[in-house]
């Protein structure tokens, strides 16, 4: 008798360690991307501080800037529009410059932002936030200078 | 008279840039992992890659910024970037330096389709591999659209799973997509 109720009583358990494992597990596969825009800024520069800031140091610059899991930092970046154009995935790329800097800053805007960036005037100076995606950087091979690259950005009214 | 020797200083203008003009800078990209496994097929895109292609050594770059890959499901996205797939805190940027080795048979003069074989090194996660492709490379009046499928075998650079979930769910070989417009 007392062992039947030990059975029971470990089935019930197991049920309900189950049910709790497979709801979790739901939520995890489902997790939703986190909302850059709905998010605080980590840190808010002008597109020259930014960029300096690899130029000088760029393995420093990733360990402060980059996430392990890819959330990377939330940055708040003021600067001149210097181009406006748009990817193969029909966002708009806003890139902000400064007329004697090296690299800029480049925000790729979404769907839902779109608007907001083909708005903007070149020349015109603006707050775009987005999150850091990779730094500016000469690179040898492509004999360039690489932007800073923000995704999931809209301009941001102050 | 006046308007003629104008209109010569513009057209010999334009011919002496265009003929320094060797090296394109693309203006689109678009790179793309497939994997299928019986368990789930898995997409990430990726539309922030900077390229060049030297039309007259046929030498071409790809900068890759790995973190700018986007996934379908976050979990996914998050697994891929950790230290136990890509590590992209590690190695932010993937790099192909290589070479359209019959560059030749490709006349930017003229529009058509030419296709491609493209040779060179791919760093992905800091291991160098020689990888030797095929591509279309299309020209079509001042654009130059390139474009090219091939496999990947992830354990060629360190990635690999041998127990768990992605052992099961990730394919061994991953299809790429590569689109560029210069």
């Amino acid at each position: 008798m007392k062992r039947k109720k030990i059975i029971k009583a470990g089935i019930i358990v197991a049920i309900i360690g189950v049910v709790i494992a497979g709801a979790v597990g739901f939520y995890l596969f489902n997790m939703p991307h986190r909302d850059v825009q709905n998010a605080d800024a980590d840190y808010a520069f002008t597109s020259t501080q930014i960029v300096n800031e690899y130029l000088a140091d760029m393995d420093a610059a990733n360990t402060k800037y980059l996430a392990v899991d890819g959330d990377s930092k939330i940055l708040e970046i003021e600067g001149i529009v210097s181009k406006i154009s748009e990817n193969f995935n029909n966002q708009q790329v806003v890139l902000l410059k400064g007329a004697s800097d090296k690299a800029g800053v480049s925000a790729t805007f979404t769907e839902e932002t779109n608007l907001n960036a083909s708005n903007l005037k070149i020349g015109e100076l603006v707050t775009v936030k987005g999150v850091i995606r990779s730094g500016a950087t000469f690179d040898e091979d492509l004999e360039l200078y690489e932007n800073v690259i923000l995704e999931k950005s809209n301009v941001v009214i102050k | 008279m006046k308007k003629l020797s104008l209109l010569i200083a513009i057209v010999a203008f334009i011919v002496t840039s265009s003929a320094y003009g060797q090296k394109l800078v693309s203006s689109k990209s678009q790179i793309k992992f497939f994997s299928t496994t019986p368990a789930e097929n898995i997409e990430a895109n990726n539309y922030a890659t900077v390229s060049t292609l030297d039309k007259e050594t046929g030498a071409v770059i790809f900068s890759i910024p790995m973190q700018s890959f986007e996934f379908e499901k976050a979990l996914m996205q998050k697994h891929y970037n950790s230290d136990k797939f890509l590590n992209t805190k590690e190695f932010p940027k993937a790099k192909l330096k290589g070479k359209i080795t019959n560059i030749n048979e490709i006349d930017f003069t003229k529009d058509g389709s030419y296709n491609a074989n493209v040779e060179g090194d791919l760093t992905l996660k800091g291991v160098t591999k020689l990888i030797s492709e095929k591509g279309t490379v299309v020209v079509k009046g001042n654009k130059v659209d390139v474009k090219s499928k091939f496999d990947l075998i992830l354990a060629d650079y360190g990635i690999s799973f041998v127990k768990g979930k992605p052992a099961s769910n990730i394919a061994k070989s991953v299809e790429v997509t590569v689109q560029v417009e210069y």
